[in-house]
């Protein structure tokens, strides 16, 4: 699903700019210093406009890194 | 502006030397997208400068403002909440609903409103402070149900009432008006309860950014339009003049033409809070005279100037009236129910705004209402707002006694029966010069723009002088028309902002201006922070007239020769 990595791509860059395009897919909470609680809720905030759909504050522990968060949205926006 | 948006927006690339706008965000609730969104709408308001934001503690927005040092700041942007002022009118603290607690929270309301209006004004001292009263709703701990108003509930409007009407008043303090963001913010859509819960940021996402752009908006000084040029048949009155006679015009319910006579009540409106109106019209010179010596025209004749009414071109009468008020187009509005006529002036003056007044469709003209009062719309109302439009009228004889050179006879002059002051008194909160240093383009030596905290700082400096000029003559009082700005350091003058209205021209103010500060000053040499500017002609010609030589960055010109130079000066004199 190219058109889902391109979306989820932008998302990660909006909130970790200092990542290269390169880094994001490889994204999680333990190789970006940057990904705190606070940034966990704007990611979330965003994935929910961008691709319009209600995610569970209680899901958050789970999505620690960008292949959970892809996996995830395929399983939401089926 | 989405939330993606607005980050990306935030991080767009800006000049390496790009001016510095600290904002400090203080609100009680985790600022979170608040801040984004702030940090996006202040990149769109400021596209040059680069956004800094500071905020408080979280729980604590009172003590963050009292612990806030605002001198290091441009502005202050406030979100209020009802937790701000009693805990227990939030959802995040429990233990607090009981009946018995309702007058206790009534009363700690009106503490806790005491401590934020002591903070916000000693904060609007040094830069501005904008701020969002409550937006969203109070939560369900009044006995009454949620349709019937209760007492309580009232006496806590009446108490918030009170409190944006005191500060509403406060030089530095503007709030954002609850209408208009209902207008792009629903009520219903803005309380987001999960993430309030759960995080600590009780918007939901359209309407943080909807909050963040009216406070940015309120953090720009923005210069309102001059002048209305308005057309006269379908437009001020329904009906052709030339066709109906005077007492056929009309403006009224039961002819169903009560559209116009509320656009007359507004221009009336406008016309009393300073803007110039004035009249563009084909039609017969006379008959325009008798049908505005009607009684029942809601705008008088005497607020209207010039008339321009005869069967030339609408430009050309545009052209001329921009003359009689010394203004540039893109400060004026001009209004005719023919979209040909629009066109016209809009061709000719491509920087003006030209918009056409539909009569037939009530909410279009109910809209250019609204759009004329934010093109207009001024924080508080001058002196000179009162007497802008008798000093335009009263300047004819001047203008008719003007030579080739632009230039007033010396006896023109002397029979002016001229008085200027000069006022040194520093007041950061003097609206008047603010606005003249920031809205004149023609005379001004250097297009320089202050923000209110760049100006409040200089000010600030012990080192720093600030002159505003008076004058009136016996055609009438002008107001206060001339800033200058600078500092001294031994016995040079260092002018680093100087304006004077375009109602002041040809006067020799300028001269005396200038003599003034060599004479108080005791300096023996002025250097002029001068820039060319696309609209500053004028100041231009006067350096050109005194030195020679047109005028070039850091100009400096000696007493000795200014007074060898200056020409010859006819006003009586007084210092404040």
């Amino acid at each position: 699903m190219p058109e889902l990595d391109d979306r989820l791509t932008r998302c990660f860059a909006s909130v970790f700019p200092a990542l290269r395009p390169d880094q994001i897919q490889a994204a999680s909470v333990e190789t970006v210093p940057a990904w705190d609680s606070l940034a966990a809720v704007t990611l979330i905030a965003i994935l929910e406009q961008e691709f319009d759909t209600p995610i569970d504050l209680m899901e958050m522990p789970e999505l620690t890194s960008y292949s959970a968060v892809r996996e995830y949205l395929q399983r939401q926006i089926k | 502006m989405n939330l993606i948006e607005a980050l990306e927006f935030s991080r767009k690339p800006v000049a390496q030397d790009a001016k510095l706008l600290r904002v400090f965000l203080a609100c009680g609730f985790t600022p979170l997208h608040l801040q984004s969104f702030l940090s996006a709408h202040l990149r769109q308001q400021f596209p040059d400068n680069r956004i800094e934001i500071k905020t408080g503690l979280f729980g604590d927005l009172a003590g963050s403002l009292e612990r806030l040092d605002a001198t290091g700041y441009d502005g202050t942007a406030v979100a209020l909440e009802w937790p701000d002022f009693d805990s227990r009118l939030g959802i995040r603290e429990l233990g607090g609903w009981q009946v018995s607690d309702v007058h206790e929270v009534i009363s700690s309301v009106d503490r806790q409103l005491a401590r934020l209006q002591r903070a916000l004004k000693t904060a609007a001292r040094s830069a501005p402070v904008v701020v969002s009263l409550p937006t969203l709703p109070l939560p369900p701990l009044f006995y009454t149900p949620p349709n019937i108003n209760s007492a309580e509930k009232t006496k806590l409007l009446l108490s918030l009432a009170k409190f944006a009407a005191d500060l509403s008043e406060e030089p530095g303090i503007r709030i954002v008006d609850s209408q208009a963001l209902d207008s792009v913010s629903p009520p219903a859509g803005r309380f987001d309860i999960k993430s309030e819960i759960l995080s600590g940021f009780p918007y939901k996402l359209p309407h943080a950014s909807a909050l963040a752009q009216s406070l940015a908006s309120l953090l720009q000084v923005r210069s309102p339009k001059k002048g209305l040029i308005t057309d006269l048949d379908d437009t001020l009155w329904s009906g052709i003049l030339g066709e109906v006679g005077v007492d056929g015009v009309n403006w009224s319910l039961e002819h169903h033409s009560h559209i116009h006579g509320l656009y007359q009540q507004f221009l009336s409106s406008l016309a009393s809070a300073g803007v110039l109106v004035g009249v563009a019209s084909k039609n017969d010179a006379a008959l325009v005279q008798q049908a505005f010596d009607r009684k029942d025209l809601f705008l008088r004749k005497e607020n209207v100037f010039p008339f321009e009414v005869h069967w030339h071109r609408k430009s050309d009468s545009v052209q001329r009236i921009l003359k009689s008020w010394n203004i540039g187009p893109e400060a004026v509005v001009f209004i005719d129910d023919s979209p040909m006529e629009a066109a016209e002036v809009k061709a000719a003056f491509p920087s003006m705004e030209c918009l056409v007044f539909k009569k037939d469709d009530y909410q279009s003209v109910w809209d250019l209402l609204a759009n004329l009062r934010a093109s207009f719309g001024k924080t508080a109302i001058s002196k000179e707002d009162s007497i802008r439009l008798e000093s335009l009228r009263s300047a004819a004889p001047l203008l008719d006694a003007l030579g080739q050179d632009g230039n007033a006879s010396d006896e023109f002059l002397k029979r002016a029966d001229a008085f200027v002051s000069f006022d040194f008194t520093k007041r950061p909160k003097d609206g008047r010069a603010f606005e003249l240093v920031n809205k004149t383009n023609q005379f001004n030596l250097n297009g320089k723009r202050f923000s209110e905290s760049e100006w409040t700082k200089f000010l600030a400096d012990p080192a720093s002088f600030l002159v505003t000029v008076t004058y009136q003559d016996k055609y009438g009082p002008l107001g206060k028309i001339a800033v200058l700005l600078g500092k001294v350091h031994e016995k040079k003058l260092h002018i680093s902002a100087w304006v004077m209205s375009c109602r002041a021209f040809s006067r020799r103010i300028e001269h005396h201006s200038l003599k003034w500060l060599f004479d108080k000053f005791d300096a023996d040499e002025a250097v002029f922070d001068f820039q060319s500017t696309e609209r500053n002609g004028p100041t231009q010609d006067f350096f050109l007239e005194l030195v020679g030589d047109p005028p070039q960055p850091g100009l400096k010109i000696s007493r000795a020769w200014f007074q060898e130079k200056t020409p010859p000066l006819f006003h009586r004199v007084e210092e404040m």
